[in-house]
């Protein structure tokens, strides 16, 4: 199939776009060089065309929150896939896949429909600490988690724990702190050539980051539990690291029973799934977002109890109207309003490169034809961001229609499970590294019949 | 030899399973318990010398005889029955994969049928705990790795899942428990002594109905931090045996389901909250059949709901908690179930009086097969194909196919028969 996306306002941060009126050309799945003829052409007159949108952060898959539902907390996968490709969003990146949870996580996000998945492998430290000590070892450390990353279909690394903590007074002595990890944490990075990325706790920004450009720092709301946090969030920022914001709702609690929702997945601190919202952290999130002007900081919400995915065409018109800013949050916080250039990169350019998806989030000759397609707003009109960014009028998915005038035309659209193809091979440790594990070791790597497609990238 | 096969023997699905085979026949299996070996040598259970009678072609059953049919004539019989239904229930799919329970969800919903899980009674009031006092979820890989104190409530683990003792919560050695049972307190609750009873210490043998006033004795003694007004023997023991403890789990067997069910999970919820509060701790309900965890998952992701999802309500989908009233039930597809073995002989007897046709999916014969009016042999799951189920604790694992059989895997079978109502071949 042949397409001309015709006349529309052409937005893309990498090709310095800022709405120039033009024509983009599809054939098959990718965008290709203007088209002597085509077989449809869609008219976006007046219309903003933008690259397909990625949630960097999007806990859908997580082992344990199907237990959400319990409460109603969490829509079904068919709704949560519509929702996002509602907001023009055709890829999500679930952020904790584990060495054993793995298979659990990839069953979950085959069954999200219509937009593309990956996952985060999050590693336990606490699994490593023998080897992490030894800097002679770290290349093997280094293969050994490349390895994994592979088995597990994952598409990254993350560190949720950015240090070794054991309960057992007696294993005391094999305890790891933050300050130390992170020299050992920046080597891992610079070996791999990417950045690595770490869930931002209190502690961890308080920590001096010895390479900031070796770290993304993941869901930095919930993290701000103090002013002098920001400070130091903005610094990473503005030293070259890059982070994602991790909104959170200041309201919309109070239904809630206040009832312990935690899964022990072998961490030092249970994941809690529904947290005690913060409103001063939610806060000092969204007054980052508004301080930082720079292209490091891609956008993300806290997780679906404090940020569900319904919840994000509000979030967005916080960063680009202040007017929002004060009916949701009685203050306006400033007057910064994101341009659109800087909304597409925190939610398109940005989670593209982090994540490693080098044809996604632009709209150069060659990338896929993800494209999302919405209303431009008139000049003169008091202009309500969360109706226009939060709702897609056109989506189109490898070059095929998927929203077509607002509605949905094709949820049984082909989607894929990104994963990194590392040809790594594992070292004689790794079976000491398992070896707690009640699974045989090649019972916890993912084959291909238990997800749905998957599309390997190098 | 295939190395590394996961056993469907019960919700532990052990994956440590060594697999001898030759041509299409499996000749021994190595780590097996004796519930497990029924499966691959077709057994009857903890009786490993006695034969179980494997259907092998489609049975249908006319003036109380069966008569061998053909696939198709099979189909074409229980389409007879799926078209005429008007309140139809489809039952069991505890011991299905995970492909089979989706494509039975889809019929389900197709048939607009209620859709009830065999071990419903067990499960339900546990779901409604956790809905009203909150969870703290802990897979195996961490009991085993660190809990040391383990309470079998109404469960006998020897019976209901053998090698959980052995792979997760007695005798296993995980990261801080390397030497097992040596690092453990084991206790049991049960009205019977159980085999249990000889690694239990203590092992609470209790009176029937004194569960409760156990259970409100132990919420006295630990939360409001009084003395009960009545003390069932044990009580006090069980006390220190929780309050002594650094990481915990409380795995609660089928027994409770013959008692009043929801007031216990009620009870022991309130309770592993609290203790919660304390030290890690965890409920967790033994289940037996080897993928009834997956059913609930995909209740909950599918319907929103883990109870009975009825199709067929005049007020759109509505989902139930408690086992269906039989006499509302005009037609019956079981699968992955022996329902009769369940029921009682007037429940049997009144079906029978009211002529209620029953399509049965099974590789083995039993009670249920005996008294269908259609019978589908199927293929057995991860040893003549492959599926998926979710081991107790939640997480997913991949059934390999080991020999090969001409019969058909139970979710094809069910995307036949959504085809007659006029779905698509499923997927």
């Amino acid at each position: 199939m042949r397409l001309k996306i015709a006349q529309g306002h052409l937005y893309d941060p990498a090709q310095g776009w800022d709405g120039e009126v033009g024509d983009l050309y599809v054939e098959g799945e990718r965008l290709v060089a203007p088209l002597a003829e085509v077989d449809l052409v869609i008219d976006a007159q007046g219309q903003m065309v933008l690259a397909g949108g990625i949630d960097l952060r999007g806990q859908v898959a997580t082992y344990g929150l199907n237990m959400l539902r319990l409460w109603g907390r969490l829509p079904s996968p068919q709704q949560i896939g519509e929702l996002y490709a509602g907001l023009g969003y055709t890829h999500v990146h679930e952020p904790f896949l584990t060495l054993y949870t793995a298979k659990y996580v990839h069953r979950e996000l085959s069954a999200l429909p219509i937009v593309d998945t990956s996952a985060s492998l999050a590693l336990n430290l606490r699994d490593l600490d023998k080897w992490l000590r030894a800097p002679e070892q770290l290349g093997e450390v280094e293969q050994n988690i490349q390895f994994l990353v592979e088995q597990t279909r994952a598409l990254n690394v993350r560190i949720t724990e950015p240090y070794v903590r054991f309960r057992q007074d007696y294993y005391a002595h094999r305890n790891i702190a933050t300050e130390n990890l992170v020299e050992i944490l920046a080597s891992l990075a610079q070996r791999q050539n990417c950045p690595l990325t770490l869930e931002a706790s209190p502690e961890l920004l308080r920590q001096p980051l010895p390479e900031p450009a070796a770290f993304h720092l993941a869901a930095l709301g919930p993290a701000l539990t103090e002013v002098e946090l920001v400070q130091a969030a903005l610094n990473h920022l503005e030293q070259g690291g890059t982070a994602d914001l991790g909104l959170m709702q200041p309201s919309g609690y109070e239904s809630w029973p206040n009832l312990p929702v935690q899964i022990n997945m072998g961490f030092f601190h249970p994941l809690d799934l529904c947290p005690r919202p913060s409103k001063g952290a939610a806060a000092r999130a969204l007054e980052l977002a508004l301080q930082y002007q720079g292209a490091n900081l891609a956008f993300s919400g806290a997780g679906p109890f404090q940020a569900p995915v319904s919840g994000y065409a509000r979030m967005f018109s916080w960063l680009t109207d202040p007017r929002a800013r004060l009916q949701d949050w009685g203050t306006e916080l400033g007057d910064r309003a994101y341009s659109l250039a800087d909304w597409i990169n925190m939610t398109r350019t940005l989670p593209a490169r982090l994540l490693g998806l080098k044809d996604r989030g632009h709209l150069s000759v060659g990338a896929r034809a993800d494209l999302a397609i919405y209303n431009l707003p008139k000049i003169t009109d008091k202009i309500n961001w969360s109706k226009h960014l939060g709702r897609c009028r056109t989506l189109l998915k490898a070059g095929t229609r998927v929203i077509d005038n607002f509605n949905l035309i094709n949820p049984e659209i082909a989607k894929a499970t990104y994963y990194l193809q590392t040809g790594s091979e594992a070292s004689p440790w790794l079976g000491e590294m398992c070896q707690y594990r009640s699974f045989r070791l090649e019972n916890l790597w993912v084959h291909d019949h238990l997800g749905g497609d998957w599309v390997g990238v190098q | 030899m295939i190395e590394s096969v996961i056993c469907t023997g019960c919700g532990c699905l052990c994956d440590d399973l060594d697999v001898t085979v030759e041509g299409d026949r499996v000749i021994e299996v190595a780590n097996v318990c004796l519930w497990g070996v029924n499966k691959f040598i077709a057994t009857k259970k903890f009786h490993s010398k006695k034969d179980r009678r494997r259907l092998l072609a489609p049975q249908v059953r006319r003036k109380g005889r069966a008569f061998d049919i053909s696939y198709d004539a099979a189909l074409e019989e229980a389409g007879k029955i799926l078209i005429q239904a008007r309140r139809p229930l489809v039952y069991g799919l505890t011991n299905n994969g995970s492909w089979a329970q989706e494509a039975a969800l889809r019929l389900a919903r197709r048939w607009q049928a209620r859709l009830e899980p065999g071990d419903l009674a067990f499960m339900a009031p546990y779901y409604e705990a956790l809905a009203r006092h909150g969870l703290y979820w802990t897979p195996l890989e961490e009991i085993r790795d660190e809990a040391d104190t383990i309470l079998f409530w109404g469960a006998n683990p020897i019976h209901s899942c053998p090698r959980h003792v052995v792979r997760y919560s007695v005798f296993s050695r995980g990261r801080f428990t390397e030497r097992g049972a040596e690092e453990r307190q084991i206790a049991a609750v049960d009205i019977y002594p159980t085999e249990t009873a000889k690694f239990c210490k203590p092992f609470i043998q209790i009176d029937p109905g004194q569960e409760l006033e156990l259970l409100q004795g132990l919420a006295a003694h630990l939360i409001e931090g009084q003395e009960p007004p009545k003390r069932v023997k044990g009580t006090k023991k069980l006390v220190k045996l929780l309050s002594e403890a650094s990481f915990g789990a409380i795995f609660v067997g089928r027994g409770v389901s013959y008692g009043p069910a929801r007031k216990l999970w009620e009870g022991l919820a309130r309770l592993v909250v609290w203790l919660n509060t304390r030290v890690p701790f965890s409920l967790f309900p033994l289940a037996s059949d080897f993928n009834s965890v997956g059913l609930y998952h995909l209740l909950l992701r599918e319907t929103g709901s883990p109870y009975a999802p009825d199709f067929g309500a005049a007020s759109g989908l509505s989902s139930h908690p408690t086992p269906v009233d039989w006499r509302e039930v005009d037609a019956l597809l079981v699968t992955g179930a022996d329902l009769f073995w369940f029921m009682s002989e007037d429940q049997v007897q009144a079906l029978k009086e009211r002529r209620v046709p029953i399509i049965v999916l099974s590789p083995f014969a039993n009670r249920t097969t005996a008294k269908a009016q259609v019978v589908f042999p199927v293929a057995l799951s991860g040893i003549e194909t492959e599926e998926v189920a979710y081991r107790m604790d939640g997480l997913p694992v991949e059934l390999q196919k080991l020999i090969s059989t001409p019969l058909r895997p139970d979710h094809q079978v069910l995307a036949d028969l959504e085809q007659i109502l006029g779905g698509s071949t499923g997927g």
